[in-house]
């Protein structure tokens, strides 16, 4: 007992509690932060601390580096972490949703981030069992650094200027890493032209994670269609199209590159096969589009205008093969898959940002 | 912005936008920025019942326009 710290838990107390009132939180408790802790974040990037990780010009706000690292210590990061932090507010800065007010939005979206390269390991990353759930330090509080950012260095506090309909849990923390190890496929930043040895992060504005059971199966085809038939659901269709990260587990990777498919065949053949029927969408009145804003609504509303697939029967929901995007997550040990569904047609190359080396100082 | 160039604005909104509404006038500096609200929703209404919940609101418009300038 003698060997513990002697530290006045009343005091403890009253610092945490202060931070709930000041609001400074997403809810849950916060850890306190002092000068000297914002300082050994701040020392792991070669960035100074007034420089701007990113600005919403809309709010008259920006988030500086001290910023960042202040609510990356509040959210329980260790100053190691900080350079993926850094690199997660790159890829949203590139992904471009962010400055656009996708926070504010009603649609209630949430930042996926995903790692990639040997910082995985050297932070302690989950990329295998429970890769979306809880049990991991660094998966829990980089993505939870963002979004303490969002409250306290925008204000994007929930019923005030966040006016997210309903939100998703995502909007806690949302950080996963790539199963590299157990991917028949190149890493995910490897395949958008990264070095191998380098890491990276990759910002994916998302909506929702779907969940796919598939164990039964033995035939890609088979898998892949129940792939294409989750991403196409109307459900998801606010604009004409949408965009998708399909997050493979290892067992169903593997099956896919038995059968001698690689990322580009799945992605053709979900391309091919992720359609609605003109019949289906009119059965929930999303068979045109609006000729102001192109969401879809019904060809008997006043404002509709026909979508781009008009006269035919077959209505795409991916603009092209980019569209998708697919990646290695989760444990060897079912047919589990999910697919995330990421905001906005896409199409382009994926919002990579590389994760800096610490300065040589810091280590 | 308008107001702030010398024009006068108005804010149309749902009262289910109420308090972004207000928040981001507090931000932009014009705490006493009154936005003019109807009933919520509009999307699934017909063009009839827009018209109807819009009506009562043009005298507030008009107050706000000139109340600004």
């Amino acid at each position: 007992m003698t060997d513990l710290p002697v530290i006045d838990i009343d005091e403890v107390r009253q610092v945490m509690e202060d931070y709930f009132e000041r609001g400074w939180t997403d809810g849950l408790p916060v850890m306190p932060v002092t000068e000297s802790v914002v300082e050994e974040f701040l020392a792991m990037t070669d960035l100074g601390p007034e420089e701007v990780v990113l600005a919403m010009p809309h709010l008259d706000r920006e988030c500086t580096v001290r910023m960042a690292a202040i609510n990356a210590a509040m959210a329980g990061c260790l100053p190691e972490y900080f350079p993926v932090v850094l690199a997660a507010w790159s890829a949203l800065r590139l992904e471009g949703y962010v400055e656009r007010a996708i926070w504010q939005s009603t649609t209630g979206t949430a930042p996926m981030l995903l790692v990639n390269g040997p910082v995985r390991e050297r932070i302690g990353l989950n990329s295998k069992g429970n890769v979306f759930g809880s049990g991991f330090r660094p998966n829990a509080t980089i993505g939870r650094a963002i979004r303490l950012t969002a409250i306290n260095a925008f204000g994007l506090r929930p019923h005030e200027l966040d006016q997210a309909t309903q939100g998703n849990p995502a909007k806690y923390t949302a950080c996963i890493a790539e199963n590299e190890e157990q991917s028949p496929w190149p890493a995910f930043h490897v395949e958008h032209g990264l070095d191998v040895d380098s890491s990276a992060v990759t910002a994916m504005t998302m909506r929702s994670v779907v969940h796919i059971e598939a164990r039964h199966t033995t035939v890609p085809e088979q898998l892949a269609l129940d792939l294409a038939d989750t991403i196409r659901r109307t459900g998801a269709l606010i604009h004409e199209t949408i965009s998708a990260c399909i997050a493979l587990g290892p067992e169903h990777a593997e099956l896919f590159a038995h059968a001698g498919w690689d990322k580009d065949a799945l992605r053709g053949f979900v391309h091919e096969h992720a359609f609605n029927s003109r019949e289906a969408l009119t059965a929930v009145g999303k068979d045109a589009v609006s000729g102001k804003t192109r969401w879809r609504l019904s060809s008997a509303h006043p404002d509709s205008v026909p979508d781009s697939a008009s006269g035919q029967d077959v209505v795409p929901v991916l603009t092209s093969e980019q569209a998708v995007q697919i990646v290695v997550v989760g444990a060897h040990n079912s047919g589990v898959s999910a697919v995330i569904e990421t905001f906005g047609p896409r199409g382009g190359a994926p919002a990579i940002a590389p994760v800096e080396a610490a300065p040589a100082s810091s280590v | 912005m308008l107001e702030r160039a010398g024009v006068p604005a108005v804010s149309i909104c749902t009262d289910a936008f109420a308090a972004p509404a207000r928040a981001m006038a507090e931000m932009y500096g014009l705490p006493d920025f009154e936005p003019v609200m109807i009933p919520h929703p509009i999307a699934s209404l017909s063009r009839a019942e827009i018209e109807a919940n819009v009506a009562p609101a043009i005298v507030d418009v008009v107050r706000v326009l000139l109340g600004a300038s």
